[in-house]
């Protein structure tokens, strides 16, 4: 870049794939929300006011302990869920709201835009979950006999909650009445992914030998599609 | 005209058959087994409402053109009738033969799955207030829904076993006789016809009102 | 060599007509203004324009050497600075300017934007949040960030406004350099923006 005589300068381009611009804007929404606390604060407060409100009434013992794998997983997934369906949407709707949203069409294209914020949805998803997952478990002492399964289902069943919510997010942004909006569009699409995840959970926590895998599998194979057809419908509702 | 007249007397015989020429089926208590000639033909039409509808959604994101649109608004409005109507057959037969109303079987799980995929359909169409943008979003949105159907079909039977008949009063299995079938087959005839004449109107009133809009600025 | 071809474009409501069939064709070297009342369309004009909004009828081409440009890949040739677009407030200018080089795929070098936010006036502020930018500076960092990716087709909606006479004369040296290397469209009824303009296109007739 080399300003000239009044006011323009000549530009570089350089080689950028959808990978690094996608990067560019996840480093960016990372930035703003590390000044705003934006999304991080809804989505957490959200998250410790069920998990506490959770503790508090059913506590460690009130459920039998052969009842605890299935119920268990059920209160966590509710949890994660609905914390989630809380704040995922704020990175869109800022955008919106702020008026910057026009500036990114005409500047990013539309794959990019959609991973950056998908990732960003990841970053905050990864947050919430290595959060309230081991409170949870401190608090309801919840014994998970094949841990490894049961990490493994968190990490498909949190890349699985960003996957099929953002592009909902970036509908809901160019629509009225947003909350409200986001929950009721994003959870039928959702609900396959959590029955998978609270029986995989299930099943990690007290299960016979291969616990949980295929449940994993199920969530994995349902992340990668929900990413493969947002990216391709995702300019649809980008443009114009 | 004619089409009205002819499915009104089809229809009309057709429920009378259904009353008086069949005998009930056995293995169901009492006149329950008579509830196949109604149930089944609204779920087949909600099932073949909600596909044409998604159909309809491609073709206007591909095209553009509004027409596809009016299509995939009413069809998804009757399908969403439709599969609201086999919901209810289906808990009355459940109640009568199972016991209770509700106890989230299979079936009864991915209806009502269903019925919220396109309750939000709805609200994401009332709540967009670009009309371009409305039917946009509306198309992309029952594609990704559509998209997750197929996971339903895996994990739903995982969970829990479906007391739902399939195989006794299935038109392909062996436990339905002839008349019965005749009578099956021409009760989703029916109910396909009912089906495609309310479309048909339905698509009609959407175009007379976006023309009443339209006028005002096709000076 | 640069064209921009529009024909019989319009842009209606469901209540009202904004405008219709509006044409025209734009070499490099044009400016022209858009001038019309207050709800004419001048804003929306420049969004169709930009590739922002949909035309109700009509279509926009655009062409640099005789090759059209897909609506597609057409970022990379659009500038536009316009009252309702704004920049990431949490950021400070620098961060700003960084990004829009990223997203973009220009190689970002601190030094040049350094260099080209001094042309602007607001070295001082490089280092500033956004947000409390007043709107002056905001507007000329908008400028800065319409033209970082040297676009042959620079779209301006009141580019003068909230501008002091320092940065009104920028404004004026943005429009000349463009004259040399592309078309500019100024939306505005400002009297002094006119008449940087060739031609005039009212869309109040």
């Amino acid at each position: 870049m080399h300003p000239t005589k009044s006011g323009r300068w000549i530009t570089q381009t350089v080689s950028s794939t959808y990978l690094t611009e996608a990067v560019a804007i996840w480093l960016r929404d990372l930035r703003s929300e590390f000044r705003t606390r934006y999304a991080v604060n809804s989505i957490l407060m959200f998250a410790l006011t069920t998990l506490v409100a959770v503790s508090f009434s059913i506590g460690s013992f009130r459920i039998e302990e052969s009842e605890r794998p299935f119920l268990y997983a059920v209160l966590l997934w509710i949890i994660l869920v609905f914390s989630a369906l809380s704040g995922l949407s704020r990175s869109f709707v800022k955008e919106q709201e702020a008026g910057t949203m026009d500036i990114l069409k005409l500047s990013a294209r539309p794959q990019a835009v959609f991973l950056g914020k998908l990732f960003f949805n990841l970053t905050m998803l990864g947050a919430l979950e290595l959060i309230i997952v081991p409170a949870f478990i401190l608090l309801m002492e919840y014994k998970i006999r094949f841990p490894g399964c049961f990490a493994a289902m968190m990490v498909t069943g949190g890349i699985g909650l960003g996957a099929g919510t953002t592009l909902v997010a970036a509908m809901i942004a160019q629509a009225d009445a947003r909350g409200a909006l986001f929950s009721a569009l994003s959870f039928p699409l959702l609900l396959p992914l959590i029955i998978t995840a609270i029986k995989g959970s299930e099943r990690a926590a007290y299960g016979i030998s291969a616990a949980g895998w295929p449940e994993v599998k199920i969530a994995a194979a349902y992340a990668v599609i929900m990413i493969t057809v947002s990216l391709l419908l995702f300019p649809l509702i980008w443009e114009e | 005209m004619i089409f009205k007249i002819l499915l009104t007397i089809w229809m009309s015989v057709t429920i009378f058959a259904a009353f008086l020429c069949i005998e009930p089926a056995a293995g169901f208590p009492g006149e329950v087994s008579r509830i196949l000639f109604f149930h089944v033909p609204t779920a087949w039409v909600a099932t073949l409402a909600f596909f044409l509808s998604m159909i309809a959604s491609c073709v206007y994101l591909i095209t553009r053109k509004v027409n596809a649109d009016f299509l995939a608004q009413s069809s998804a409005e009757l399908g969403f009738l439709f599969c609201f109507l086999a919901t209810v057959t289906g808990s009355i037969f459940a109640k009568s033969t199972w016991g209770s109303f509700w106890n989230w079987d299979p079936r009864q799980t991915s209806i009502v799955m269903l019925l919220m995929i396109y309750g939000a359909y709805f609200v994401l169409r009332s709540a967009v207030p670009d009309h371009e943008k409305r039917r946009v979003f509306a198309g992309v949105y029952s594609i990704l829904a559509f998209c997750t159907v197929p996971f339903l079909v895996f994990i739903v039977p995982r969970i829990t076993s479906s007391l739902h008949p399939e195989d006794t009063l299935n038109p392909a299995g062996s436990g339905m006789d002839t008349k019965t079938l005749i009578l099956f087959l021409s009760s989703l005839f029916a109910y396909t016809g009912l089906f495609v004449w309310m479309l048909r109107l339905k698509v009609r009133m959407l175009k007379i009102m976006d023309k009443e809009q339209g006028v005002k600025f096709k000076v | 060599m640069c064209t921009l071809k529009v024909t019989g474009i319009g842009k209606y409501f469901s209540e009202t007509i904004l405008f219709k069939d509006i044409s025209f064709a734009l070499n490099s070297g044009d400016v022209v203004a858009i001038t019309g009342w207050n709800g004419s369309g001048k804003s929306t004009m420049l969004r169709i324009l930009a590739g922002l909004v949909r035309p109700s009828a009509g279509l926009v081409e655009m062409f640099c050497d005789n090759k059209s440009i897909p609506k597609k890949s057409r970022r990379q040739y659009v500038g536009m600075v316009a009252p309702a677009l704004s920049l990431y407030d949490e950021l400070t200018a620098i961060e700003n300017m960084e990004f829009f080089c990223r997203v973009r795929g220009i190689a970002y070098d601190r030094k040049s934007c350094f260099n080209i936010l001094e042309r602007v006036d607001l070295v001082k502020h490089a280092e500033k949040i956004c947000r409390t930018f007043s709107s002056g500076m905001k507007q000329r960092l908008k400028l800065v960030q319409a033209l970082i990716h040297n676009p042959p087709f620079l779209l301006l909606d009141e580019p003068g406004c909230n501008l002091d006479s320092r940065g009104i004369k920028s404004v004026k040296n943005i429009i000349s350099d463009q004259r040399t290397c592309g078309i500019t469209v100024i939306a505005s009824n400002e009297k002094r923006e006119v008449d940087y303009a060739d031609s005039i296109i009212n869309l109040s007739n």
